[in-house]
């Protein structure tokens, strides 16, 4: 029996850089995978993550995909 | 340091050589402590106990600063008086505020900004989060209150489409002392996400005003704030959430002291690509309403006065940015915000005001812009003549030149 409050499979298909489309626009321009450090957009990511309430699978899918394609 | 301790350690050997050579030569001797080498023995060691990306520190921040040049009309009994000023810097709008965010594991974050604007120096937050759970996330401190969206998403000068906060939206003191908890979750192919805090709460000013921030708590009962934001398409591209503040606002000990607001707030965020433009609007709706009180007459302190103590204020902003143009005009953003703030009548502040800015935004970057913007502002007053307040009509055009950047 699924739960109501878990993913469909598409959503939790999608990958960090759908996540990063969809989610970084949502208050401002998407922000280049250049612009931080590995290291840096892991903290950058949990800021985030408490500003704009992204799941926790989303921030940590999103950071995976800017620390890969610097 | 770790790179710094490396290089010691392999130019070491050779310097104690050179030294040992000229010990066999020189009349004079040179010994070298051995104490030095412990040292970098003992500093390598304890570089080697914390692990790679356990502790990590780092410093961003926003700079805004602009020019505004406005013509301001006052009229009051039949008589107008033109006022032209003009602002190098834009001091209303200037600020000046690093942020230290300082990460320790995947499982705590410390983060503080403090920040020089026309207020002087001041503090917008300082607090240490907790990363308890999957989507549950716990903070204590000085931080932003979970009211509405536009003060802890859309404020700061390198993400607001215009140069201008909206009146009534921005003014309610935005950030306090307490605790909080907050979360995104899953929900099938929609999201949600919740927000509550517990704080010191905002303060009833002897006009019936409110003040908050940096205040010492005047009351031993405390505030509850709580949004429930919804994000109803599986794109994200959606997002309404309806916020609540409900707390006694009163001095102890005073008359106004089960004096409590009740206070509501309806936003709305809606980011979507439509080829070939990038569509964005923003909208919040604030409802502040506190409890009847009398208030001491500022023209005779033997009598009191009393007003439904009611203020509303709303935004509703548009921007387009032709994301599917060429480099150069794909950094082009046109943004328009129409803005309404009542304040209550009867009172010495009460106050009807329309605000319509239009602006042209150029994204130098994705995090900074230049800003053009035009703003047409009227307000009537609906103050108490019996009160001594300010009467009449006043409407102002501003035009703003605005820099605005993160790093």
């Amino acid at each position: 029996m699924s739960s109501s409050c878990a993913p469909t499979k598409e959503i939790a298909d999608k990958s960090g850089a759908q996540l990063w489309a969809e989610n970084c626009q949502r208050c401002h321009n998407t922000p280049s995978p250049a612009t931080f450090s590995p290291e840096q957009w892991e903290t950058v990511g949990m800021h985030m993550q408490t500003r704009s309430l992204i799941t926790d699978q989303e921030r940590k899918k999103i950071v995976a995909f800017l620390k890969g394609t610097r | 340091m770790k790179q710094v301790i490396s290089v010691l350690k392999c130019v070491l050997p050779f310097i104690c050589i050179a030294i040992s050579l000229n010990k066999v030569t020189a009349q004079n001797t040179i010994t070298l402590d051995s104490s030095f080498l412990d040292r970098i023995n003992t500093l390598e060691d304890e570089m080697n106990y914390k692990k790679s990306g356990e502790d990590h520190f780092m410093v961003v921040g926003l700079t805004t600063f602009g020019y505004a040049g406005s013509k301001t009309t006052n009229t009051a009994g039949g008589l107008s008086v033109v006022n032209k000023a003009n602002s190098l810097g834009d001091v209303d709008h200037y600020e000046f505020s690093p942020m230290f965010l300082w990460r320790h594991g995947d499982k705590f974050l410390m983060e503080f900004e403090p920040s020089f604007n026309n207020n002087g120096l001041s503090v917008n937050w300082a607090d240490i989060s907790y990363f308890a759970a999957p989507n549950l996330i716990i903070r204590a401190g000085y931080f932003v209150l979970p009211f509405g969206t536009y003060a802890k998403r859309e404020a700061a000068g390198w993400i607001d489409k215009l140069a201008t906060d909206p009146m009534g939206i921005a003014d309610l003191p935005s950030s306090d002392y307490g605790v909080e908890v907050e979360g995104g979750l899953p929900l099938g192919k929609m999201k949600m996400n919740y927000d509550l805090s517990l704080t010191n709460g905002m303060q009833l000013n002897t006009d019936g005003t409110l003040s908050g921030g940096f205040i010492v708590d005047n009351n031993r009962n405390k505030t509850i704030t709580g949004r429930l934001g919804l994000l109803p398409f599986s794109n994200s591209s959606l997002e309404i959430g309806i916020s609540g503040m409900f707390g006694k606002l009163g001095t102890d000990g005073t008359a106004y002291q089960n004096t409590s607001g009740k206070m509501y707030a309806f936003d709305l965020n809606y980011v979507k690509t439509l080829n070939p433009v990038l569509l964005n609007i923003k909208a919040q709706y604030n409802i502040v309403n506190i409890d009847d009180a009398n208030y001491i007459s500022p023209v005779d302190t033997t009598q009191t006065y009393t007003f439904k103590n009611q203020s509303k204020a709303g935004f509703v902003q548009c921007s387009i940015r032709p994301v599917g143009a060429n480099n150069f005009l794909k950094n082009f953003e046109l943004a328009g915000r129409y803005t309404n703030y009542t304040t209550p009548a009867n009172s010495t502040w009460g106050s009807n005001q329309h605000s319509f800015e239009l602006g042209l935004d150029y994204w130098l970057t994705w995090r900074s812009v230049l800003k053009i913007s035009y703003e047409s502002y009227k307000g009537t007053s609906t103050a108490s003549q019996a009160l001594n307040a300010n009467m009449g009509l006043t409407t102002t055009n501003t035009l703003y030149l605005q820099f605005s950047i993160q790093l």
